[in-house]
């Protein structure tokens, strides 16, 4: 009966086994898993904008965020709330879902009116920030063709390392290597490469936690290694269970303030 | 019988010393052959840590201030057609792709930002990414070019048949391997355009290159025209290799031991062997001259009497002008800059050298090869005196006779010099190192015709407080300045925080001209300033200003880098420090130009500080080894006039010192020492002699004096080779040598001659 009991335990464990074996993802599949982690369709809260240079000069500005996902459209509106001169000073995007250009808007409080801006690509710095637009969208996972280089235990987590090459060859980047955490598929680091294959960034996840059932994260840092210029992004007071309005995303909004 | 085994025992002494000469020479060649290191980089010279250029390494830090290398592409048809277009993208991209230069320090038409307003807002866009092919694009290109005056006349020029691509690069980039390859790749790109380099790399990389090469070509022409000069004055085959020898085998030791040390080959230290072979073959002269008249008088005297005659002699004047000229060299040594000191040290190591060889190694020639006795002159001396007798002794008289006329005119050269001296310039510019018809002029002055400027200097400014550089106050005064320092007509540009911020309010206000102006609040500023980051590349913002607006970096182009232009600028920026100051805005310069200036000024007044210093010194040692005070004094005579007179016909004729060529006056001091000691010693003994002034007058006159014409002849004739040189820094070098060879000699045998004899030193006590 005994050896039964145990015969059966080692057949489950070869079962097991044998369906991880069979369950194991490929690239491309990961890539799609991180890329549908469900975000949430309202997000607010601060964001501290932590600007490092190589000499160590440090430059802070807080931001009040809102952040809405119509499907199409992604409208994010942004409020400064320091340095004290900037303050008020707001700034809108909306990104389009169809690979149009985003739709920029920028209100100078000094000015009293609200600008169109508008840049060439979405390879531009966020804000004289280390993360381009792109870098803080979410990439299609068709748009690069990934590869599975292994599983490491990073920070504590296993994980995958997935490999992506964009399939446009005139991309900013040669490549990306991403660290995927196996239990939730959240990309926790990503290596950048430039046009030459030179290592360019750093991309690393230093806390992030699940609010009100969606995985947010709450500290993120950008190293640009061969600038040796960092970018750190602190969010807090995240909220994602209320609705915000439509007409918080219009020029008229940017114009009052929070 | 015992003779004979002396002077048997003395010729293997003679070659054993021989050998010994040359087998420590072979090593040192061998050791300068292997070790021998040239620096290149300007960087190295300056003292690290004098304050201006701490501060200014420390700004170039900041804000990435580095020295550009420009490359010009001209198109006489206009740049506006895709293939001069095509070609400016690739010879950004292929700079960019460089090793040694990053991306983001490439600035072209294709690198610009262009901040355009326009009716519903703010536009930062490339200019052009993919190269413009129908004519519609093209115009419009051109069309937004012109409107934006921070990329017209900055890197397309006004009349727009100019391009212009930069490449800063970091001083330790340069090298040799790296300038010629620059060259090469500027090259690869030539036709239909024409392709200009241009630049203050390019300029002092070519002027490493060629005054050495120049050098190596021409100092052989120069030891030439010696051997030949001091053949037709010794007159004997012997003499001139033995004198020879000894400058030349100094020269290799002094280099040597350099290679040894571990010490490596600086710009300066080409003058080195200048300044040997100036000063060195002096020594060889003096004692071949007092053999041959020696010989002259004792025609039956053997190989051993004469060379014993000479050594007795000559031994304590030879040794007393070397210790002189050694000592006055040291005197270099408190100077701010290394490779002066250096040099100071060496050449000093290079004159007791070639003065311990004078010594032992011409003796043991003399006694290995024999020795040269004019067989004609034996005949000829007996019934009447040599022509060389005859004019010395009719010059001495003459001087004497003439002694108002002599005192006059010196004392009117002198009153003159003094003025001329208070006119002394140094000149930093590298580009006037070259002909004004030379390529890298034409270059440079084409590059100045179309844009800003190919030299810059920086100036910096710096406050406690943060946001400092962004309030309205600040800015305006930037502003006030850049306009003042852009009317002098030398100054082709300027470029500041402020011009970003008149560029963002016009194009903030639909592009209007009247709001090129700086706002009159700091929120405005500071909104701008984000924008501009938040649309633009911030990267370029932090060349001009830092990240809490503590400080701020405004360039100015100038299109000259001679440092009276410089200092002209300065001039009118220096009115600002006091405004700036109320402001609590601290002003200071920085960037390569502003340093070399600081460099000359080192050089020329460290230079002047050691010549005093090393006259007093020469006043004291003469004092000592004379037991007389007065000697002291007169025998400094040459040495002050040549001195004076040098310095003062740069100042009248306004030639500007450069930094080797200020160093030329320390010959001043290693000549007139030499004849000055020489002179004086010979009418000292003829004086002791025989008790009688006026046949000590004509005998030093015969002796002494001939010894140091013959002296001046040889490196007179010898460094006016240099004329011929077809590198200018060498060719003042030249005539430098040659003026100051001539005052001395001139002085030496006049108006020092007139004072010793008036003084009746050597002879008050005795009659």
């Amino acid at each position: 009966m005994k050896t039964i009991q145990n015969l059966s335990i080692t057949v489950l464990v070869i079962l097991l086994g044998f369906t991880q074996g069979f369950a194991q993802m490929n690239g491309q599949e990961i890539m799609e898993a991180v890329y549908n982690n469900p975000s949430g369709e309202n997000i607010q809260g601060q964001l501290e904008m932590r600007l490092i240079n190589k000499q160590g000069d440090t430059r802070v500005r807080e931001l009040q965020q809102f952040i809405k996902d119509e499907g199409e459209v992604e409208k994010t509106i942004m409020f400064f709330l320091s340095p004290a001169d900037v303050r008020n000073t707001s700034f809108m995007n909306w990104s389009y879902n169809d690979g149009r250009d985003d739709d920029q808007w920028i209100y100078l409080p000094a000015l009293k009116r609200v600008k169109r801006i508008s840049s060439d690509s979405k390879s531009d710095n966020f804000m004289g920030s280390d993360f381009t637009y792109d870098d803080l969208g979410d990439r299609h996972p068709n748009e690069d063709a990934h590869k599975l280089l292994g599983e490491e235990v990073f920070n504590g987590y296993d994980c995958y390392i997935v490999e992506s090459v964009p399939k446009d060859k005139d991309y900013m980047y040669s490549k990306t290597v991403t660290w995927v955490i196996k239990e939730n598929f959240i990309g926790i680091k990503r290596d950048f490469y430039d046009e030459d294959g030179d290592l360019l960034k750093i991309l690393q996840i230093k806390k992030f936690e699940k609010i009100s059932g969606y995985w947010v994260i709450l500290n993120t840092q950008m190293h640009n290694v061969q600038k040796d210029h960092r970018t750190e992004m602190i969010f807090s007071e995240v909220k994602l269970d209320q609705p915000i309005p439509s007409n918080k995303f219009t020029e008229r909004s940017m114009t009052l303030g929070r | 019988m015992k003779n004979q085994i002396n002077s048997k025992k003395l010729k293997l002494y003679s070659w054993l010393v021989i050998l010994i000469t040359l087998a420590i020479s072979a090593w040192f060649a061998w050791e300068l052959a292997g070790n021998a290191r040239m620096e290149t980089d300007l960087d190295e010279y300056m003292p690290k840590d004098h304050p201006a250029f701490v501060y200014s390494d420390m700004a170039e830090e900041w804000f990435n201030i580095k020295d550009g290398i420009l490359i010009a592409i001209e198109n006489p048809k206009g740049i506006y057609n895709p293939g001069t277009l095509n070609k400016i993208k690739n010879i950004t991209k292929a700079l960019q792709d460089m090793e040694t230069i990053e991306d983001a320090d490439v600035t072209s038409l294709y690198t610009a930002d262009n901040i355009v307003g326009s009716a519903y807002g703010l536009d930062v866009k490339a200019f052009y990414k993919r190269v413009p092919e129908t004519n519609e694009k093209l115009d419009e290109l051109r069309s937004l070019v012109r409107a934006n005056d921070m990329v017209q006349g900055r890197v397309v020029s006004e009349d727009e048949t100019v391009a212009l691509v930069v490449a800063s690069i970091a001083d330790s980039v340069f090298s040799m391997t790296f300038y010629e390859e620059i060259l090469a790749f500027a090259d690869t790109y030539e036709g239909p355009e024409n392709i200009y380099v241009a630049g203050v790399p390019i300029v002092e990389g070519t002027m490493a290159y060629l005054g050495p090469k120049d050098m190596k070509k021409m100092v052989p022409i120069v030891i030439g025209v010696i051997i030949l000069v001091l053949y037709t004055v010794l007159r004997s085959i012997r003499h001139t290799i033995s004198t020879l020898a000894v400058v030349l085998i100094s020269t290799i030791w002094a280099f040597g031991l350099m290679a040894v040390l571990g010490i490596s080959i600086y710009a300066v230290t080409i003058m080195i062997p200048v300044m040997l072979i100036a000063i060195g073959v002096a020594d060889g002269i003096h004692l071949y001259s007092h053999l041959r008249l020696f010989l002259d008088e004792h025609p039956e005297a053997t190989v051993k009497e004469a060379i014993s005659d000479m050594i007795r002699n000559m031994w304590k004047p030879v040794v007393m002008t070397s210790v002189t000229t050694a000592v006055g060299f040291v005197s270099l040594l408190t100077s701010e800059v290394l490779p002066i000191k250096y040099f100071g040290f060496f050449t000093a190591f290079g004159v007791l050298m070639a003065m311990v060889l004078s010594l032992v190694f011409i003796p043991a020639f003399g006694f290995a090869f024999g020795i040269s006795r004019s067989s004609k002159k034996k005949k000829q001396q007996i019934p009447k005196q040599s022509f060389t007798e005859k004019f010395a002794n009719s010059f001495a008289l003459a001087t004497i006779r003439h002694k108002v006329f002599v005192i006059s005119v010196t004392v009117i050269l002198l009153g003159v010099s003094i003025f001329g001296i208070q006119k002394v310039w140094i000149n930093s510019s590298f580009l006037e190192n070259f002909e004004r018809d030379s390529d890298i002029v034409l270059t440079d002055a084409f590059v100045n015709q179309h844009f800003g400027g190919t030299s810059s200097i920086n100036v910096i400014l710096e406050s406690e407080h943060k946001d400092a550089m962004i309030r309205p106050e600040v800015e305006k005064l930037i502003d006030e300045m850049q306009t003042e320092v852009e009317s002098l007509e030398l100054v082709g540009n300027s470029f500041s925080i402020s011009d970003y911020i008149r560029r963002m309010n016009q194009v903030m206000h639909a592009d209007d001209p009247t709001f090129d102006v700086i706002p009159e609040s700091q929120e405005m500023i500071a909104q701008y300033l984000l924008l501009y980051e938040m649309s633009g590349d911030p990267e370029n913002l932090w060349k001009v200003v830092d990240y809490d607006y503590r400080k701020a970096n405004v360039t100015i182009q100038l299109k000259s880098d001679n440092s009276k232009d410089i200092n002209q600028a300065i001039e009118i920026l220096e009115k600002y420090r006091a405004p700036f100051s109320e402001l609590q805005v601290e002003m200071n310069y920085a960037g390569s130009g502003y340093k070399a200036l600081v460099f000359t000024d080192l050089i020329l007044t460290g230079q002047i500080k050691s010549l005093l210093l090393s006259i007093v010194i020469i006043i004291i040692l003469l004092a000592l080894m004379f037991r007389k005070v007065n000697i002291g004094f007169i025998g400094a005579i040459p040495v002050v006039l040549t001195a004076a007179i040098s310095f003062g016909v740069m100042g009248l004729f306004n030639i500007s010192l450069s930094t080797t060529t200020a160093l030329v006056s320390s010959i001043a001091i290693g000549i007139g020492i030499d004849y000055a000691v020489h002179f004086i010693e010979r009418y000292k003994i003829y004086a002791l002699q025989t008790r009688d002034k006026s046949l000590t007058i004509r005998e030093t006159m015969h002796h002494s004096g001939r010894a140091i014409a013959f002296n001046a002849f040889v490196v007179i004739m010898g460094f006016l080779v240099l004329l011929f040189s077809v590198f200018p820094p060498n060719r003042s070098l030249g005539a430098l040598v040659s003026f100051n060879m001539f005052i001395s000699f001139i002085a030496t045998v006049t108006i020092m001659y007139l004072v010793l004899y008036k003084s009746n030193i050597f002879f008050k006590n005795k009659k």
